[in-house]
C-alpha cells in the first residue's frame, strides 16, 4: 500500500462530449476504509465520473491509480477483478436468473480466486444473501421482486465480488424514507464487517451527511469543494452553487 | 428438465441412447437417413442455442461453419488424407474462422451481429464458388465413396451423427452448468452489468462462438463424407441457419434438450408435409412456424416447464391453505 | 470506369435506393428485420405483370396499384403477426417474417411458376445519347420515378402530421407516448409504407428486367447492405447506400468479374458495420 493508506487516486480526470465537459479535471483521493460522499446536483457528472473510474466509458484525459496500479486503460471486468466495483443508478439485474444466481455470478467472477469453483462460490453467495437479509427471496426470479429487494440483491452481488473499493451510485434512489433508513444501516454494518472503502454517490445532500467521513462536491463537471461534512455544509461555494441555487429556484417556482 | 432426480435422468438418458443405437435394425434405410438428418440438425441447433438461447447473440450466418467443415473435409480427402485426420482439421479451421471473425464482429450487438454473420457467410460462399481450382467451384465437388454396401455405410453415419449429437449436447450441458455458462447467461441478461461484474465479455463471446463453430463444422464434415458430393450453395445455405433457429424455438431456446426435441418435431413434420403436400410444403412450413410462435412461444420444453411450475404453485397453495 | 458504366451504375443504383428505403424504415423505425421484403418486391412485379397481361396497363401506371395493395398487405401482416411479438426479441420477428416469405413464395410459385417473366413494353428499345454514352429511355424513366418517390417519402416524413409522428416515435418512444401519440399506429403506418415501397420498386423492376421467385433471397441480401450502408431508418442514407451498391456492383463486375458481384456487397457491408456500426449516415439512437 502507498503512503498515507491511500487506496484510490483520481488525477485530473476529464470526459468531454463535444463541447460539453461532463467531467472536467476532477482530482481527489480516497483512503483505505473511508466513506467518501460524492455529491452534486443532477447532471453534475457523478455517474459519468463513476463510469470513467470503473472503465465503463473511455476518458478524455486523466489517470486513475488504484492500489498503486494504473487502471486508467483497463476494461471494466479487469478493474472489477482487481477489487474496484460499482452498483448502478438504475438497477441492472440479470433477468432470467434467480436472486441466488445473480449473487453467484458476482461470487464466481469476483476478486477472490478461491471462489472460482462452483461449490465455494455458491456457499459464499448464500452467506452474502443472508448478510443482506434476502434469504426468503433467494429462489425468486429477479423479475418478481420489489425495488428495495432488487437494490439489496445488487448490493449482495457486488459484495460477493469481495471488493476493496465500492462505488454506490444512488443506491437510495426510488426508496421511501423507511427503506432509506434500513439501507443506510445495512451499508454501515456491512462496511464495518467487510472493512470496505466506499464512494457514496448521491444528489440528496442530507442522505450522505450522516454516513460520510469526507465529501467531494461536483458541479458542472468540476470539483468545487472537498472536506468533512461540516466543512462542506458551511462552505459558501456549495451553498451558492448547489444548495443556494436549488433553494432560490424552488422559491422562484413557488412565487 | 422435468424430473429433478439426477440419477433418474441419467438412467433415462442412457436408455434413450441405447434405444437409438439399436433403432436402425427395426426401420427402413429411408428412415435411418431421415433420423441421421435429424441428429445433424440437432447438433447445428445446439450451436445456435448456445449462442442465441443462452448468450443472446443470434448467429444467423452459422451455416458458414457447416460449409467450412464440409469443404475442408472434401478438399482434405481429395488430397488423400483419411477422414479421421481431416475432421480435426475441419474443426480447427472453423474455430480459427470463429476467432478471426468473432473478435471484431462480436463487438456488434443484437441485429447488427446477426446481419454481419450473414454477410461473412455470404462472402465465404462467394470465395468457395470462385476458388475453382481448390474447391471445384460453383458446380460442387466429390468425395471418395466408402467401399461398403449402402446399408452399412448409412448405419455408420447414423451412429456417427448420433454420437456427435450426444457429445455436443453433453458438452454444452457441462459448459452451461459451469462458471463459463454463468458468464454467458449474464451476457444475455445484461452485458454492461456482466462486464462490471468481472466477466471478460469478449473472451466469453468468442469462446462460445468457437464451441458453436466446433460442433457445427464436425456436423458439416460428417455430412460431406456421408453425401460424397457437396455444392457451395447447399452447405453455405442461410436456410440451414433458419431451419435450426426454428428448431431451437420450437424445442425451447435456452434449454438443453430443446434442440433435440425441436429437430425431431420439425423434421418428422416436414417429412409428412413433403410427402403429402408436395406443392405446398413451403406454405405449410410457413404456417407451421406462425402457429408455433403464436401458441408455444417458449417452445416445447419451456411450455412443459411452465406447466410444471404452475402445478407446483397450485399444490403449494393447497398445502398452505 | 467509363461514362457509360457510370451511368449504368447510377441508373441501377437509383432502383436499389428506392428498394432499400422501405427496408431501412421498417428496420430502423419499426424495429423489424423484414425477411419477407424480397417477396414483397417480387409480388409488386407480378401484380404489374397481371395488369399488363389483362389490360395492357403500363407498369409505370400499375405501380400505383401495386403500392396500394402492398400497403394493405404490410399493414395486415404487421397488425396480425408482428405487433404481438415486438417485445419477444429479434428471433421472433425474424422467424415470423421468414414464415411470411415462405408462404408468399409458395403462392408465387403456384400461380406464376418458377420461370422468369418479362413485361415487353413498346418503347423498351429506345435510347438517347448523352456524351459518348447511350441511355436506355426506360431505365432513365424508372430512375426518375424512383427519385421522385424517394423525395415524396422524404416529404411525407418531414411535412405531414403522420410522418412527423413517425419521426417522433423513432427518436423517443416514451416521450411520444407521454404526449398522447398512438405509437402503435405510427409503427404500423411506417411498416405498411415500407412494404408499399417494396411493391413500387417491384413494378419499376418489372418494367426493365425479368423476374422470378429466384430473386427473393438476393433482394433481401441487397436491401440489408443498403440499409446498413446508409444507417437504419435514414432515407437519404439508404438512397446513398443504394447508389453506392449500384456503383460497387458495377465496378466489381468490371474489375473482378461478375461472379464476385454478391461478395463485394457483403464485404462492403461487413466493413461498414465494423468501421461505423451505425452506418455511414446513421445516428446512434437507431438499432
Amino acid at each position: 500500500m502507498g503512503e498515507n493508506n491511500i487506496i484510490l487516486k483520481i488525477k485530473t480526470l476529464s470526459k468531454h462530449f463535444g463541447a460539453l465537459k461532463a467531467v472536467d479535471e476532477v482530482s481527489f483521493e480516497v483512503k483505505k476504509g473511508e466513506i467518501v460522499g460524492l455529491i452534486g446536483p443532477n447532471g453534475a457528472g457523478k455517474t459519468t465520473l463513476t463510469n470513467l473510474v470503473t472503465g465503463a466509458s473511455p476518458k478524455t484525459a486523466g489517470k486513475v491509480i488504484f492500489k498503486d496500479l494504473d487502471i486508467s486503460n483497463l476494461k471494466p471486468y479487469q478493474i472489477a477483478r482487481n477489487g474496484l466495483t460499482r452498483t448502478f443508478q438504475v438497477v441492472k439485474p440479470l433477468i432470467g436468473m434467480t436472486v441466488e444466481e445473480n449473487v453467484l455470478v458476482g461470487s464466481l467472477f469476483g476478486r477472490d480466486k478461491r471462489n472460482t469453483d462452483m461449490k465455494n462460490a455458491s456457499k459464499r453467495a448464500r452467506e452474502i444473501i443472508k448478510l443482506v437479509g434476502l434469504e426468503s427471496k433467494k429462489d425468486s426470479s429477479v423479475s418478481d421482486i420489489t425495488l428495495p429487494d432488487l437494490k439489496k440483491m445488487e448490493f449482495a452481488r457486488v459484495l460477493a465480488m469481495e471488493p476493496e473499493v465500492l462505488f454506490l451510485d444512488e443506491v437510495m434512489a426510488g426508496l421511501n424514507p423507511a427503506e432509506v433508513e434500513e439501507a443506510s444501516i445495512l451499508v454501515k454494518r456491512v462496511r464495518r464487517e467487510k472493512e470496505l472503502t466506499i464512494v457514496y454517490i448521491e444528489h440528496i445532500m442530507k442522505a450522505v451527511m450522516g454516513i460520510s467521513d469526507r465529501i467531494v462536491v461536483l458541479h458542472h463537471g468540476r470539483k468545487i469543494v472537498e472536506g468533512t461534512p461540516q466543512e462542506v455544509v458551511n462552505n459558501s461555494a456549495v451553498i451558492e452553487a448547489y444548495l443556494g441555487k436549488r433553494y432560490t429556484k424552488e422559491v422562484n417556482n413557488e412565487g | 428438465m422435468v424430473l429433478n432426480n439426477k440419477k433418474v435422468n441419467i438412467f433415462l438418458l442412457i436408455i434413450g441412447i441405447i434405444l437409438f443405437i439399436f433403432l436402425p435394425r427395426f426401420i427402413s434405410g429411408y428412415w435411418v437417413r431421415v433420423i441421421t438428418t435429424i441428429f445433424m440438425y440437432a447438433v447445428i441447433s445446439q450451436g445456435i442455442n448456445l449462442m442465441s438461447g443462452y448468450m443472446g447473440y443470434l448467429p444467423f450466418g452459422n451455416a458458414m461453419f457447416f460449409g467450412i467443415g464440409a469443404y475442408v473435409t472434401a478438399i482434405g480427402m481429395s488430397k488423400g488424407l483419411p477422414f479421421l485426420v481431416v475432421v480435426p482439421l475441419a474443426a480447427i479451421t472453423a474455430i480459427l474462422f470463429s476467432i478471426i471473425f468473432g473478435l471484431p464482429v462480436l463487438r456488434l450487438r443484437g441485429h447488427y451481429f446477426a446481419i454481419a454473420t450473414i454477410g461473412i457467410s455470404g462472402a465465404l460462399l462467394s470465395v468457395v464458388q470462385n476458388a475453382t481450382e481448390i474447391t471445384g467451384g460453383a458446380m460442387g465437388t466429390t468425395l471418395p465413396i466408402i467401399d461398403k454396401s449402402p446399408e452399412i455405410t448409412y448405419n455408420y453415419f447414423y451412429l456417427a451423427m448420433l454420437a456427435l449429437m450426444v457429445i455436443t449436447t453433453l458438452t454444452i450441458y457441462l459448459v452451461i452448468k459451469s462458471k463459463f455458462g454463468f458468464g454467458i447467461r449474464s451476457i444475455k441478461a445484461n452485458e454492461e452489468a456482466a462486464n462490471s461484474m468481472g466477466i471478460n465479455t469478449t473472451y466469453h463471446k468468442v469462446t462460445a462462438w468457437a464451441i458453436s463453430a466446433l460442433f457445427t463444422s464436425i456436423a458439416g464434415a460428417l455430412y460431406a463424407y456421408w453425401m460424397s458430393f457437396i455444392g457451395p450453395e447447399e452447405v453455405f445455405d442461410v436456410m440451414i441457419a433458419v431451419n435450426t433457429i426454428v428448431i431451437m424455438l420450437i424445442g425451447g431456446a435456452g434449454s438443453i434438450l430443446g434442440p433435440i426435441i425441436g429437430a425431431f418435431v420439425i423434421e418428422l413434420f416436414s417429412e409428412v408435409v413433403w410427402s403429402s403436400f408436395l406443392e405446398y410444403h413451403l406454405a405449410v412450413l410457413g404456417i407451421t412456424i406462425i402457429i408455433i410462435v403464436f401458441f408455444v412461444p417458449k417452445g416445447i420444453t419451456g411450455t412443459i416447464a411452465d406447466f410444471v411450475k404452475k402445478r407446483e404453485l397450485r399444490l403449494r397453495k393447497k398445502v398452505s391453505v | 470506369m467509363s461514362l457509360q458504366m457510370l451511368i449504368n451504375a447510377i441508373l441501377l443504383g437509383g432502383l436499389y435506393a428506392l428498394m432499400g428505403i422501405g427496408f431501412s424504415l421498417q428496420w430502423g423505425i419499426s424495429g423489424i428485420i423484414n425477411l419477407s421484403y424480397g417477396a414483397m418486391v417480387i409480388l409488386g412485379s407480378y401484380i404489374s405483370l397481371e395488369f399488363f397481361n389483362l389490360f395492357h396497363l403500363d407498369p409505370f401506371i400499375s405501380m400505383i396499384i401495386s403500392g396500394a395493395i402492398l400497403f394493405v398487405i404490410g399493414a395486415a401482416i404487421y397488425r396480425t403477426l408482428l405487433q404481438p411479438f415486438l417485445k419477444g426479441g429479434i428471433v421472433f420477428t425474424i422467424i415470423l417474417t421468414f414464415a411470411v416469405r415462405l408462404i408468399v413464395e409458395n403462392i408465387i410459385l403456384k400461380v406464376w411458376s418458377a420461370d422468369y417473366r418479362t413485361i415487353r413494353l413498346t418503347y423498351a428499345g429506345s435510347n438517347f445519347q448523352f456524351g459518348d454514352a447511350y441511355i436506355p429511355l426506360i431505365k432513365f424513366l424508372a430512375f426518375l420515378v424512383a427519385a421522385v418517390l424517394i423525395y415524396l417519402t422524404y416529404l411525407f416524413m418531414m411535412k405531414t402530421k403522420i410522418g412527423k409522428g413517425i419521426q417522433a416515435v423513432a427518436l423517443d418512444k416514451e416521450g411520444a407516448q407521454a404526449v398522447g401519440m398512438d405509437v402503435e399506429k405510427m409503427y404500423l403506418i411506417n411498416f405498411a409504407l415500407g412494404t408499399a415501397l417494396a411493391g413500387l420498386t417491384g413494378s419499376l423492376w418489372a418494367s426493365i428486367y425479368s423476374f422470378s421467385p429466384h430473386l427473393l433471397g438476393p433482394i433481401v441480401g441487397k436491401v440489408f447492405i443498403i440499409a446498413i450502408l446508409g444507417g437504419l431508418g435514414n432515407i437519404w442514407g439508404a438512397a446513398a447506400g443504394g447508389l453506392l451498391l449500384g456503383i460497387a456492383e458495377t465496378a466489381g463486375a468490371v474489375f473482378l468479374g461478375s461472379e464476385w458481384q454478391e461478395a463485394i456487397g457483403m464485404v462492403i457491408m461487413v466493413s461498414v458495420l465494423l468501421w461505423r456500426p451505425y452506418g455511414l449516415m446513421g445516428k446512434k439512437f437507431f438499432g
